[in-house]
């Protein structure tokens, strides 16, 4: 018995507007999730290559105040992977010791794809099998999408509310600490040329986010509502990545092989290596890939290629196809 | 079907309602008004009362019809009503990871209130469904009985003119039973909340109900006052005894009385009750049984709704 019942009382206040109880959905889901110690484990070991990438950033704009030793730069010219980088970029890096200023937005672009491509996405592929795969199963098991769908809430607000909760941690992961370290540069650099010549990094940082988050939350929310176990959803999920990425290799490997050119990373030349950021068609194969492919072009490091359309239009598919799936499946759920 | 009430005072108004599944017609061109108060839906299961109420919360949509319901378009406003509906799902339904006050507090802010007031209402609503300190604990760990209340709770957090229970009593004690309805009395009748109480159980329909509806095979069979239905055909008294009813109904047979034996202990005795009255005390007297309760008869619920889903 409460100290201070006072019973059943009518409620009379304001009422918040109805197109923002998706959010009410995805605070709360935010909420849920950050309970989950192995999320915060991973979300903090996620920091540690972005701390490095700014690392880089802030020697690069030392090492151009300081006028002293330019190994970053003198590597950054040597390195296979960042001259092939360069070349699909437009940008010649035989000049970049002696006037290394000149080469701030291609180092700051090329830091920020390689923290973007690599570590993030790999990450982006961990924690949203650690957390998409509950948001609609676990509604589905326990009825829940019941109480959800009896306010004023439709089932496309209800995925919308769900997606929100991966773009809160995606953004969290990838577009944040980029902005962070674009800042960073910003702060650490007494070139007043700085922002002029980045202006656009990070409306491209948001870009190649908004293209990590939109599909891979698409497909998650799709698998999801897929099942109301939620283990067999991350498993189709992280198979998913697997099976695309064993392909892709598979089918690369067999045209080094055809090719007579090496396999092997350290037994390549610049032509080889140049050749794996080559657009191919097996890359649609693997999202992994697919979604390498496109931040290349989102920052601008591969406008000398031809431009493609098919990694685009794939991922459009993967996201219309992906919320269609999970729209349809809360809605027909709704059948007594 | 429709009661004698005017447009204001009714909570819906159905119009040439139907939905089918797969092929199979579920709710048969339905035309329902029902006014405000407490009203009871019964039926045997598969008879479409879930259907009804889902489709009247727009989570399914129907095949043809429409209708008013709180005085909104249905069901192009559908979205509003939910806005002033509470429900409580027939289904055992929870949010999975949420504390019982986390998941009210929930529903609050779905229906419009500030995250702050959500969970002083949540609070003070949990008081009056009894929810006490396992209000703290996660959902998934609650018995079914709670878990009930809680969905009580959660269908009453926003204030709504009209609560929609559906099973609302499924298991519950019967301490908590009749704790359940003595809520939807005083709901009803001190807070002048609109009730549809949808359930299998006639007696909590005759001790909360001013008003009933039985489905049966898509259509709505009767819609009537409670007072209506049970109402006798024939005047007369039910007697309720210690035991040895029939040997008493016997022994007023052969004085020219017409009894009808319900059990061991009732009987009602048909007739003008001034007529009948003392022949029934006298036989009483001389067979030495003791009356414990003499009433105007009733007819059963139970026998209208049987006569309702055969007809």
């Amino acid at each position: 018995m409460p100290l201070l019942d006072v019973g059943y009382r009518n409620w009379q206040g304001v009422r918040t507007p109805r197109w923002s109880r998706a959010m009410v959905l995805a605070t709360t889901g935010i909420h849920l999730v950050w309970k989950g110690t192995w999320l915060k484990r991973v979300l903090m070991f996620m920091a540690i290559p972005a701390l490095i990438a700014g690392i880089f950033v802030a020697t690069y704009e030392q090492t151009i105040d300081r006028s002293g030793p330019r190994e970053l730069i003198r590597a950054l010219g040597r390195n296979p992977q960042s001259r092939s980088i360069a070349a699909r970029a437009g940008v010649d890096l035989s000049d970049a010791t002696e006037n290394p200023e000149a080469y701030r937005h291609f180092t700051w672009s090329y830091i920020l794809f390689n923290l973007s491509r690599y570590p993030q996405a790999i990450g982006m592929i961990v924690v949203l099998g650690l957390v998409a795969p509950r948001l609609i199963s676990y509604d589905l098991r326990s009825r829940g999408y019941l109480l959800y769908l009896s306010r004023p809430l439709t089932p496309a607000e209800y995925i919308l509310g769900k997606s929100l909760v991966l773009f809160f941690l995606l953004f969290m992961m990838s577009a944040l600490p980029a902005l962070i370290i674009y800042l960073t540069g910003l702060f650490l650099s007494t070139d007043s040329t700085a922002i002029a010549q980045t202006w656009d990094i990070p409306l491209r940082i948001l870009v190649a986010s908004l293209v990590l988050m939109i599909p891979t939350s698409a497909i998650a929310l799709a698998f999801s509502s897929m099942t109301q176990e939620s283990r067999y959803a991350g498993f189709a999920w992280f198979a998913m990545w697997v099976i695309g990425s064993v392909t892709y290799n598979a089918l690369w490997a067999a045209t080094q092989i055809g090719q007579a050119r090496p396999r092997r990373r350290r037994d390549m030349g610049f032509e080889e290596i140049s050749s794996m950021y080559d657009w191919s068609s097996y890359k649609l194969f693997s999202p992994y890939e697919t979604l390498g492919y496109l931040q290349q072009q989102i920052f601008g490091l591969a406008v000398k290629d031809q431009w493609v359309w098919s990694p685009w239009i794939l991922a459009i598919i993967a996201s219309v196809v992906g919320y269609g799936f999970a729209y349809w499946r809360v809605s027909r759920v709704l059948k007594v | 079907m429709n009661l004698d009430h005017s447009s204001e005072n009714l909570v819906f108004e159905l119009e040439s309602v139907s939905k089918s599944y797969s092929g199979k017609q579920v709710l048969k061109d339905i035309s329902l008004a029902i006014p405000r108060g407490v009203v009871g839906l019964l039926g045997p299961n598969g008879c479409g009362k879930s259907t009804l109420i889902k489709s009247i919360l727009g989570l399914v949509s129907i095949d043809r019809g429409k209708g008013k319901v709180l005085g909104f378009d249905w069901p192009s406003q559908v979205r509003i009503v939910r806005d002033n509906v509470g429900y409580l799902p027939e289904d055992d339904c929870y949010l999975q990871g949420l504390q019982g006050i986390e998941s009210i507090q929930m529903m609050a802010r779905l229906s419009g209130l500030q995250k702050k007031e959500a969970l002083r209402r949540s609070h003070e609503v949990a008081d009056y469904c009894d929810l006490g300190q396992e209000r703290y604990r996660n959902v998934e760990t609650y018995s079914t009985g709670m878990r009930q209340k809680l969905k009580f709770a959660q269908a009453l957090v926003h204030d709504p003119q009209w609560v929609i229970l559906d099973e609302p009593t499924t298991g519950l004690d019967p301490a908590q039973r009749e704790q359940f309805l003595d809520r939807i009395y005083s709901l009803a009748n001190e807070m002048g909340k609109s009730i549809l109480l949808s359930t299998h159980i006639l007696h909590d329909v005759v001790q909360t109900c001013d008003y009933v509806v039985i489905m049966a095979g898509g259509k709505i069979r009767v819609v009537d006052s409670l007072e209506n239905l049970q109402r006798p055909s024939q005047e007369g008294l039910q007697i309720t005894v210690v035991s040895q009813a029939q040997k008493l109904s016997q022994a007023l047979a052969a004085q020219g009385i017409e009894c009808k034996c319900t059990s061991d202990a009732e009987f009602v005795a048909v007739g003008n009750q001034r007529s009948i009255l003392d022949p029934i005390w006298k036989t009483c007297f001389e067979e030495q049984i003791v009356i414990l309760r003499i009433e105007q008869a009733k007819n059963s619920l139970e026998q209208a709704f049987l006569e309702a889903i055969r007809s």
